[in-house]
């Protein structure tokens, strides 16, 4: 924070250093052979530059290019005489002896308007000539030249790609030695079985931790009904698997967890990790100003169904990502279900209508949501950390600029799936209604809407229709595609990303990193089959380390990097990476399995040991980056609102379909996967729980703890009503006597019995509220039964939010 | 007491990868925030503020400028002449093949204040604190349309998704109150175009986006959430006593999570907000000779909840004038401006001198202005009764007052016919660097990492106008 203020003084000493050493220079000794009266020479243009040059640069040009001041603005440095011989992002800067020709001359002439430097004023006529004398005499550079350092070399593709060849995420995955545990106690003998522990196990001797004993069973029930399904188990499924597990202490835990795994909602659930990396959503980021509706994506919903599909059918992730890429060009019937899976794209954003914002919203959820690479920030000039050279990222716009875009509403172009299949009622009814807005489009025939000329078909096609596809059970699901463009364009470099400033031309092909052959794609179309061959290869290393490193993430509460978006030079280095290469390796062995993977994982002790803190452990580690304890995860609104609706008996678990209202008076009981997101304008409870906008790919979610969410708790409608409901359950109004009532809540809601002291202190509101209950009482709007507020009461609770 | 907090993955953008770069780069992490450090903490800026708030009374849809605050006579003398083509060829092209002729204002202006400042007769009332404000009439945009305006305005970007100018003050400075959200929305009848855009945090945690509040709405329906009326209020701290005390066995059973004890906090700060909320945007608490300064209207009432709104330690609020873009005058301007300029000048003019008798305009920094100006030529109607003007980014007008902008002057001028920047051209990434520096930040150094590099709010541009600031 103070380096602003240091900034002018670290300058100033510089440059007396300089001007020392500059002032000493000529003062060598011996005779004046050839070489020493050039080095002479040199010494004088040495001395000119420190005398004459250098305080002007200090004065009016280091704030922006010098490595003191930290910037290189437009890539230029003129602290060294490389930067100014090679330039920036520009041109060279300096031609020595041709002032006229040297763009540094040109700019502080004021000669071209688009190029005036020092910006905020023309330098004084004396200045522009001594810096014209300067390059006239050779351009010399400072006695004591930096040459090349770490800051000059940002940028510098070719010193990246060497940074990059000793990279980790950049190696193949090869297989990996499990480590031997070593001597493990007796309390942790368990820890040699799974290969998963032996690398924890591994670090954590390491660090000289230990691991903690294992979850009891009433937590590892929640603990892996939660991470597999999003749901909490009821008090009698946690009942079950205690006995389970004391009649069959080594069966019953892997039998539970294929139980689950094999559940309709483990994809529902672990859906939605993937729909925050691929940016869901039901409409596009922009609406219409006249109409004030947004743009609806009726059809979005099928790919969203496609991805709960592979999972639960537990495709494997590489057919499952090239079916994303290139579903269309596989050999498909054009209505077969797998054709959803083009949504990846087509659902995007389609940005304000501006091609290349859609082909950057593209290419950054392929090449940083797949491959953990940012390739995006190679859209202007060389990526400046990591070897992307600019061309990579018009090589791939190449690729995407020949995939033409259906119009969501366009349903002759997005084929009827029969993967959804609405009632003969549902259909029925959408017919009905459809007919009656296609007779107001046709009644509206030629007619424009006054203020801004709009046909007015168009409008209601827009609106009423748009929303009917979207919303209306019966309606038909159709795959949002994309497709071929008959003739692919030529791409080229845009230079500084300028459209208008064609460079070179590209042609379409993978990553330089990671294709160093850099293999042209066919000419003759996009080249997305062979994209995705190189993303979904057991030989690219970066795609199953990401993906592993996700679900890590999701269901340990914490990632091996935990920058899990970004791999590259400037991404965290993996905390344990032998563990994560094996895992990766063990991925692409059982055929990208990933159900294979999450019990691998869940199947660990590793996963399962128990989340409390352990002092001495908490000091050496208080992050628990080694993980020498379970992490305590928060659950997800999506997580929260499911739950609230199954302890309220009142959970719609039905697979599939259009999308809901999440809140509001007409709330859907389905799970909140099947809810209705609207990308331009995110819903405000969505928003306040860290649901991640779905503009952009998502890394991973944080957890914030504001206000609103416990607003939402306390007041929200939602809430409010699922209290209601458990309070009038005949289940609980059967129940004679307060305390059995209250034992009865905590089983529904909490899953575990109270003990005395939460009893008495909950009887405290019943007594509370009892008092307004007295038959001589006026009404009033206010409630009286004290079992709403007890139910609500526990709904709130830190412990109905989170998993230990 | 703070009552937020993260886990390290909130802010993991910052961590390793700025961590590294701070190193090669040799100085100090400054990212604003420290991985571990709670989101909403308050944090120190580069240097001491000048201001502490900034309120920012967005005129959206684009107010014309030469019929409000740059007064043009020759374009006057030259009103229905139609416009050369050599000039003509200045409009940008959306503009230009629906340019008529030259329009002058048809209001009259006067000078205000020791300073002689020309307002038109739109503003009476805002023209009497003439002294106190700083016009700017050389803002340059980039787009000349609706959407990328309010975003370049908003978010530093005409068309990618960015941080708002709210949520970069929230993430460098954090919120000062613990009752009431640190950056605020306030508009009436809907939500203006771009919507939710204009106040978005885009790629940072959503702590920092704006809370918008629809103040057509009144009383309890203002914040989502705030309250119900189905429940005593003792019922309710009764309620929230047992949830507390639930949580509080829940956490001592579960020692060294931070969270817990966040949560148990945050659950009492949603408590006082129900009725600190209610009670901020309750404007029954003000004197009716406050109420009457700002006038029972919707645009008085939005400034009111601005002011009462800044005195609760809200960092940033933005109010503007209504949905979509009231100030789009492409028709009509006369009559339409005429209206707009009716409803806010009074409630303009009372907010700054509420704020000054309050001994607030100091340490507060006002903001009027639009996403763009308007053409100095009309836009072709076929009414002649209706014309109206079409947009114009080259050379638009805002003003500042207060905190620690020097009052009374103009500052940058278009040429003679409102064309186009004649001296002092201010880009938008200007501007942000200027209200950051009255808030204590050198923009260059307030920097978020995400997607392998430094974001800033100016990107690689701005510079601090410091003509216009008081030393």
């Amino acid at each position: 924070m103070q380096a602003c203020f240091h900034r002018h003084a670290l300058l100033r000493l510089t440059v007396l250093a300089g001007l020392v050493a500059g002032a000493l220079m000529p003062c060598g000794t011996g005779s004046l052979r050839a070489e020493e009266r050039r080095t002479n020479d040199s010494a004088d243009e040495l001395r000119f530059f420190e005398q004459k040059i250098r305080p002007l640069l200090v004065e009016h040009c280091y704030e922006c290019h010098s490595e003191e001041a930290g910037e290189q603005q437009g890539g230029l440095l003129l602290d060294r005489r490389s930067g100014w011989i090679e330039g920036g992002d520009t041109s060279k800067a300096v031609v020595p002896g041709e002032p006229d020709t040297s763009l540094l001359i040109t700019a502080i002439r004021y000669d071209n308007d688009d190029l005036q430097m020092p910006p905020e004023q023309r330098l004084d006529d004396e200045a522009i000539a001594l810096f014209e004398q300067w390059v006239r005499r050779g351009a010399h550079g400072p006695a004591d030249d930096m040459g090349e350092t770490e800051f000059s070399r940002l940028g510098d593709q070719d010193y990246l790609f060497d940074q990059a060849e000793n990279h980790w995420a950049f190696q193949p995955v090869r297989p990996v030695e499990i480590p031997s545990p070593g001597a493990i106690d007796t309390e942790h003998e368990r820890w040699g079985e799974n290969a998963i522990d032996c690398f924890v196990l591994d670090a954590l001797s390491s660090a000289q931790l230990t691991p903690s004993p294992p979850a009891d069973a009433t937590t590892l029930t929640r603990r892996l009904y939660c991470d597999l399904t999003g749901l909490p188990p009821t008090f009698e499924q946690v009942t079950a698997f205690q006995e389970a597990t004391e009649v069959d202490p080594d069966g019953a835990t892997p039998r539970l967890i294929d139980q689950l795994i094999e559940s309709p909602e483990f994809g529902q659930h672990l859906g939605r990790l993937w729909l925050d990396v691929v940016r869901y959503a039901d409409t596009d980021n922009n609406y219409r100003p006249d109409t004030r509706t947004p743009h609806y994506h009726p059809f979005a919903f099928s790919y969203r169904d496609y991805v709960v599909r592979s999972l639960n059918n537990d495709k494997p992730y590489d057919q499952f990502l090239k079916e994303q890429i290139a579903a269309d060009l596989m050999g498909f019937a054009g209505d077969a279900p797998e054709m959803a899976a083009l949504g990846f794209y087509a659902s995007g954003p389609y940005s304000s209508r501006a091609q290349n914002e859609a082909l950057d919203d593209w290419i950054d959820v392929t090449t940083r949501g797949l491959m953990g690479i940012t390739v995006a920030c190679a859209r202007c000039h060389d990526h400046k950390f990591e070897p992307v050279p600019t061309a990579d990222y018009y090589s791939l716009r190449g690729v995407f600029a020949a995939v033409a875009r259906v119009n969501p509403l366009d349903e002759t172009k997005q084929p009827v799936l029969t993967s959804y299949q609405p009632t003969p009622s549902q259909s029925a009814d959408f017919a009905k209604k459809r007919s009656a807005i296609e007779a107001k489009i046709n009644g509206a025939a030629g007619k424009k809407a006054k203020n801004n000329n709009r046909p007015i078909a168009q409008k209601i096609r827009e609106t009423e229709l748009a929303e009917l596809l979207t919303f209306h059970p019966g309606a038909p699901e159709r795959a949002m595609v994309v497709a071929e463009r008959k003739q692919p364009p030529e791409s080229f470099v845009f230079v500084r990303g300028d459209a208008a400033a064609r460079g070179e031309a590209v042609p379409r092909r993978f990553l330089k990193i990671l294709d160093p052959q850099q293999h042209a794609f066919p000419e003759t179309n996009s080249g997305r089959l062979q994209l995705a061959d190189k993303i979904a290869s057991p030989d690219n290393p970066l795609t199953a380390r990401v993906f592993v490193n996700r679900v890590w993430g999701y269901l340990i509460g914490s990632h091996l990097v935990d920058t899990p978006s970004d791999f590259g030079l400037q991404g965290a280095p993996p905390t344990h990476p032998r563990l994560l290469d094996w895992l990766a390796d063990d991925f692409i062995r059982h055929d990208w399995s990933v159900k294979h993977l999450v019990r691998r994982i869940v199947m660990s002790q590793t996963y399962q040991q128990s989340s409390r803190t352990r002092e001495t452990a908490a000091v050496v580690d208080p992050e628990n980056r080694w993980l020498w304890r379970a992490n305590r995860k928060h659950l997800t609104i999506e997580v929260i609102r499911d739950s609230m609706l199954l302890v309220a008996g009142r959970l719609d678990r039905r697979i599939g379909g259009h999308p809901e209202r999440l809140w509001g008076d007409d709330y859907t009981r389905r799970r909140a996967i099947y809810g209705f997101i609207n990308r331009f304008n995110l819903d405000p409870t969505l928003r306040a729980f860290d649901f991640p906008a779905p503009v952009q790919t998502q890394p991973a979610r944080g957890e914030s703890i504001v206000a609103q969410q416990a607003l939402f708790l306390m007041n929200s409608p939602l809430v409010i009503d699922q209290a209601a409901a458990i309070a009038s359950a005949d289940a609980l109004t059967r129940i004679e006597g307060d305390e059995a009532k209250v034992e009865f809540l905590f089983r529904t809601i909490l899953g575990r019995e109270p003990v005395a002291a939460e009893v008495s202190r909950t009887l405290k509101l019943v007594e509370f509220q009892q008092r307004f209950q007295k038959p001589d009482r006026p009404q009033t709007r206010f409630i009286v039964s004290p079992w709403p507020l007890v139910a609500q009461a526990l709904l709130m609770s830190n412990e109905f939010q989170y998993v230990d | 007491m703070n009552p937020f907090v993260s886990r390290r993955q909130l802010l993991q953008s910052t961590s390793l990868g700025s961590i590294a770069l701070a190193s090669l780069l040799h100085e100090p992490a400054e990212a604003g925030r420290a991985p571990e450090e709670s989101p909403l903490s308050q944090q120190s800026p580069h240097f001491p503020a000048r201001v502490k708030r900034v309120i920012h009374l967005f005129m959206n849809g684009g107010p014309s400028q030469m019929d409000t605050f740059d007064r043009k006579p020759e374009l006057n003398r030259l009103d229905g002449k139609p416009l050369p083509d050599s000039v003509k060829k200045q409009l940008q092209p959306t503009q230009r093949n629906r340019a008529g002729n030259l329009f002058g204002s048809p209001f009259q202006f006067k000078r205000y204040g020791e300073c002689g400042l020309e307002v038109s007769e739109l503003f009476p009332n805002v023209a009497r604190h003439a002294d106190d404000l700083c016009v700017i009439r050389s803002m340059q945009g980039e787009i000349a349309n609706h959407t990328p305006g309010l975003l370049l305005t908003n978010c530093g970007h005409a068309t990618l998704p960015r941080p708002s100018l709210g949520s970069w003050l929230l993430y460098g400075l954090g919120n000062e109150s613990d009752e009431l959200p640190g950056f605020v929305v306030l508009c009436p009848r809907g939500l203006p175009t771009a919507q939710s855009r204009n106040w978005t945090s885009a790629f940072m945690p959503g702590v920092y986006q704006g809370t918008h509040i629809d103040t057509e709405n009144t009383g309890k329906q203002i914040v989502a959430n705030l309250t119900r009326d189905d429940v005593r209020p003792g019922s309710q701290r009764a309620q929230l006593a047992l949830t507390q005390f639930l949580n509080q066995r829940h956490a001592a059973q579960r020692p060294g999570d931070e969270r817990l004890e966040s949560r148990i906090h945050t659950m009492e700060l949603a408590f006082r907000m129900q009725s600190a909320g209610t009670d901020a945007f309750d404007l029954s608490q003000e004197p009716a000779h406050i109420r009457e300064l700002y006038g029972e209207t919707t645009q008085g009432r939005n400034m009111l909840y601005a002011r009462r709104l800044a005195e609760r330690g809200v960092r940033y609020i933005q109010c503007y004038h209504g949905g979509g873009q009231p100030w789009d005058n492409h028709g009509s301007i006369v009559r339409n401006i005429t209206r707009l300029a009716k409803e806010s000048d009074q409630p303009i003019a009372a907010l700054l001198t509420d704020l000054k008798q309050r001994g607030m305009l100091d340490e507060t920094l006002v903001i009027w202005g639009g996403e763009m100006g308007r053409t100095p030529t009309v836009q072709q109607v076929k009414d002649p009764t209706k014309v109206g003007r079409d947009h114009h980014i080259d050379g638009y007008t805002v003003w500042m007052a207060g905190g620690g902008v020097r009052g009374g002057m103009t500052y940058g001028a278009t040429d003679e016919l409102a064309m186009a920047v004649t001296e002092n051209k201010v880009t938008m990434p200007d501007f942000h660097a200027t209200v950051l520096h009255q808030l204590g930040f050198n923009h260059k150094r307030l920097t978020y990492r995400y997607s392998g590099r430094d974001f800033r709010l100016t990107d690689v541009h701005g510079r601090v106008i410091d003509t216009i600031l008081n030393s």
